[in-house]
């Protein structure tokens, strides 16, 4: 009977426990106010809005399905589509907090995406949301500067060079990120942070294939705070490649200009010899008439 | 000296009569071209069809795009070749018993690599491209090679048609004055003058002996450079070095099986019983006997070689072949087509005359669809899959005005060389009388 009354109790306490558990999982996911008010350091553009959608391809759309579209994967808790109601009535600051820690099945992001690429993420799923507004602090006696770069490459040293200005004068710590442009998407070339001086030194791979000249278009971002930059030149600083013709070499049969010239030495000498022996035998028939005659 | 030219001796007024008794317009020629040209109409009116809407008529597809047309065209090409074989090779090494059959066997030749050409004009859909051939051809594509040597055998095959039957053109001038106006006109043109001087025959057996030498690399590169349309390629299955012999082993068989079927028909319908004897017959069959051989051994490479190795694609390709889907046609066409025939005539019962036309027949046959393994299979078989295409793709089954087609060919062949033989003796006129005057003394 003693025995008896301890399952029970047991059996009990299990039952709470995952009533509990059950409750807890799906009750809201509690972010720190802090958190929940921290704002985007970044103007959302379209350039952000186009590098989170890649991001998000990449990394978001298994679980999360492409946004306002409702093809998220069926799950328990389910993962929803981040362009419904319930996503969007979030702050910027909460979805941020979200995607950096993760939580149960929604992995933790922060060592996959810096900072700038959480905020592109961000941008994409808010660029689903016509009503919103992005949220800035207060700007009041806050002068946004207007940045202009110059690029150049040392070729001694290997290293890009970018020098950020704003109206002539050169602007420390800014954060610059240089990317080669390839066909399909960019490839990070490095960051870095500006001097004193105002200048950025990025590492070039000098084995990097450039056009026949060596060219390559580089692409590079200077951002602080809500100051931001793009420049995108077409520089000399990697390998020149060397074209050649795909059909060339031993391929003799793609162009007529391929052409070996024994085969053309082999082709008509037989067909021309050939033919003569024919005209030959041909006008020779003229002979067998005249034969008719002789004995 | 062998015993097989003629049946006992014969005298020279018994030779001519009997030779040139074919050479008229009966009743029976005219009912069986009016059969030919009805067939032939009704063929043609399928070609018509083809040419108002393009190849979409034929089962031919972007997978598929060689069909009956080309394994046709092989087919021909391949007939065409006994005639190098019989008066050339045989002829030059003075085999005398095939005298009185290399007319025959010339005019099966003349008449398959006339019609050859056609076929291929058949498989385009728009025939006025053929131009671009001459036009952008390239000396490096064998397609420039194959028009090349096609042509050029046609010429070779009607000149040594042509140039040993002078005496028998000259006699048929002489002796037949009941044919048309026409037709007399004809033989007196086409015999230039011939006299029977010492001089003209000295001059004609020059050449025929300068063709005779000229038509042997002819023929044989005629038939390699068309295995060399598949051999040049990539494809598992055609991609072998050993196609050019292949081919002519091949020909050779499909050669003799045609030359052996005519040589039935004229001694039946022509009563020849003199002139082609059952000896004739004895001796075509050991010698399809001998090539058949050859071929067996060179199909045993094609399939043993690639198949012991067993790479991807040529694996796929043997195993579709041995036991897959073409195993029925395969495996009828080499036990029956080749093995079995062959395996019958090395008895001797099996080369009378009539066993051995219907063997010859089966034989002839087989050829025909050995040219669709060759060439149907390995398109079917491509490196990509055939995927995200209509689902008749996937196979190929030849349409109604494609066989049609394809019959007109043969019927084309049937044309010209019933109208050869009814304008010309059909057996060497003059040969026969020099070998029996040979015998005599």
């Amino acid at each position: 009977m003693k025995n008896n009354k301890g399952y029970h109790i047991i059996i009990l306490f299990c039952l709470c426990f995952l009533a509990v558990a059950n409750v807890n999982a799906q009750s809201d996911w509690q972010v720190p106010v802090e958190a929940n008010e921290k704002l985007s350091p970044f103007l959302f553009d379209d350039d952000m809005v186009l590098e989170g959608r890649v991001a998000y391809e990449n990394s978001c759309t298994s679980c999360h399905g492409t946004p306002s579209q409702d093809d998220f994967t069926p799950m328990s808790p389910p993962p929803g589509d981040p362009a419904s109601e319930p996503f969007q009535a979030q702050s910027d600051g909460s979805m941020f907090y979200k995607i950096k820690t993760g939580r149960g099945t929604m992995p933790k992001f922060a060592d996959a995406f810096a900072d700038d690429e959480l905020w592109n993420i961000v941008a994409y799923i808010r660029s689903f949301n016509e009503n919103y507004k992005q949220e800035l602090p207060n700007m009041e006696g806050i002068v946004i500067p207007e940045y202009a770069m110059k690029l150049s490459f040392d070729e001694n040293v290997d290293k890009l060079v970018v020098k950020v200005f704003a109206e002539e004068l050169p602007q420390p710590e800014v954060s610059v990120s240089a990317y080669v442009m390839g066909t399909f998407g960019k490839h990070l070339l490095g960051k870095a942070q500006t001097n004193e001086l105002g200048i950025a030194y990025v590492d070039v791979d000098p084995t990097l294939p450039g056009d026949e000249e060596g060219r390559v278009n580089v692409m590079v971002k200077a951002t602080k705070g809500f100051a931001r930059a793009k420049v995108e030149e077409h520089m000399v600083m990697a390998k020149a490649t060397e074209r050649h013709s795909a059909i060339e070499g031993r391929h003799i049969w793609s162009t007529d200009r391929m052409a070996p010239i024994w085969l053309k030495i082999t082709f008509f000498v037989s067909v021309f010899g050939v033919w003569f022996a024919l005209l030959f035998i041909v006008f020779g028939l003229r002979n067998i008439k005249k034969a008719r005659k002789e004995a | 000296m062998n015993e097989t030219i003629t049946k006992g001796h014969l005298s020279e007024e018994q030779i001519d009569r009997d030779l040139l008794k074919n050479v008229n317009w009966g009743g029976t020629f005219k009912l069986w071209m009016g059969f030919l040209t009805v067939s032939l109409i009704i063929c043609l009116y399928y070609y018509y069809q083809q040419l108002r809407n393009g190849l979409g008529v034929t089962g031919l597809h972007d997978y598929v795009s060689w069909g009956i047309y080309i394994s046709n065209f092989v087919f021909f090409v391949a007939t065409s070749l006994i005639g190098m074989l019989v008066s050339s090779v045989l002829g030059m090494m003075k085999v005398d018993w095939v005298r009185p059959v290399a007319r025959i066997a010339e005019l099966v030749a003349v008449a398959f690599a006339m019609v050859a050409g056609l076929i291929i004009i058949t498989d385009m859909g728009r025939p006025d491209r053929l131009l671009n051939v001459f036009i952008h051809g390239r000396v490096q594509s064998p397609i420039v090679w194959d028009i090349a040597v096609v042509v050029t055998y046609v010429a070779i095959s009607a000149l040594l048609l042509y140039i040993p039957m002078l005496p028998d053109i000259a006699l048929c001038r002489d002796k037949l004055n009941n044919v048309p106006k026409w037709q007399q006109k004809m033989y007196k043109s086409l015999s230039l003058g011939w006299n029977n001087t010492a001089k003209q025959f000295r001059l004609m057996n020059r050449y025929t002996r300068m063709l005779l030498v000229l038509i042997i690399p002819i023929a044989l590169s005629i038939h390699t450079v068309t295995s060399w349309l598949f051999a040049m390629t990539l494809r598992s299955g055609w991609d072998s070095p050993i196609f050019g012999p292949y081919f002519v082993s091949g020909a050779f068989v499909a050669g003799c099986a045609a030359v052996i079927i005519a040589m039935y028909f004229f001694r039946n319908n022509y009563k020849l019983k003199n002139y082609i004897t059952a000896d004739h017959f004895d001796r075509m069959g050991k010698l399809l006997v001998l090539v058949a051989l050859v071929y067996v051994y060179f199909n045993i490479n094609e399939i043993i070689v690639p198949g012991y190795k067993a790479n991807t694609a040529d694996a796929k390709h043997v195993h579709e072949m041995l036991y897959g889907h073409d195993s029925v046609m395969f495996w009828l066409v080499q036990l029956g087509g080749l093995v079995i025939p062959f395996l019958l005539i090395l008895f001797k019962p099996m080369r009378k005359p009539l066993p051995l036309t219907l063997i010859s027949v089966i034989v002839l046959a087989g050829a025909w669809f050995k040219r669709v393994l060759i060439v149907v299979p390995t398109q079917l078989a491509p490196y990509y899959p055939i995927q995200n295409v209509p689902e008749g793709w996937t196979g190929y089954t030849p349409t109604t005005p494609e066989i049609a087609i394809t019959v007109a060919s043969f019927i084309l062949v049937l044309m010209i060389i019933t109208v050869l033989a009814k304008l010309f003796p059909v057996v060497p006129i003059w040969e026969v009388k020099e070998d029996m005057n040979h015998k005599n003394n």
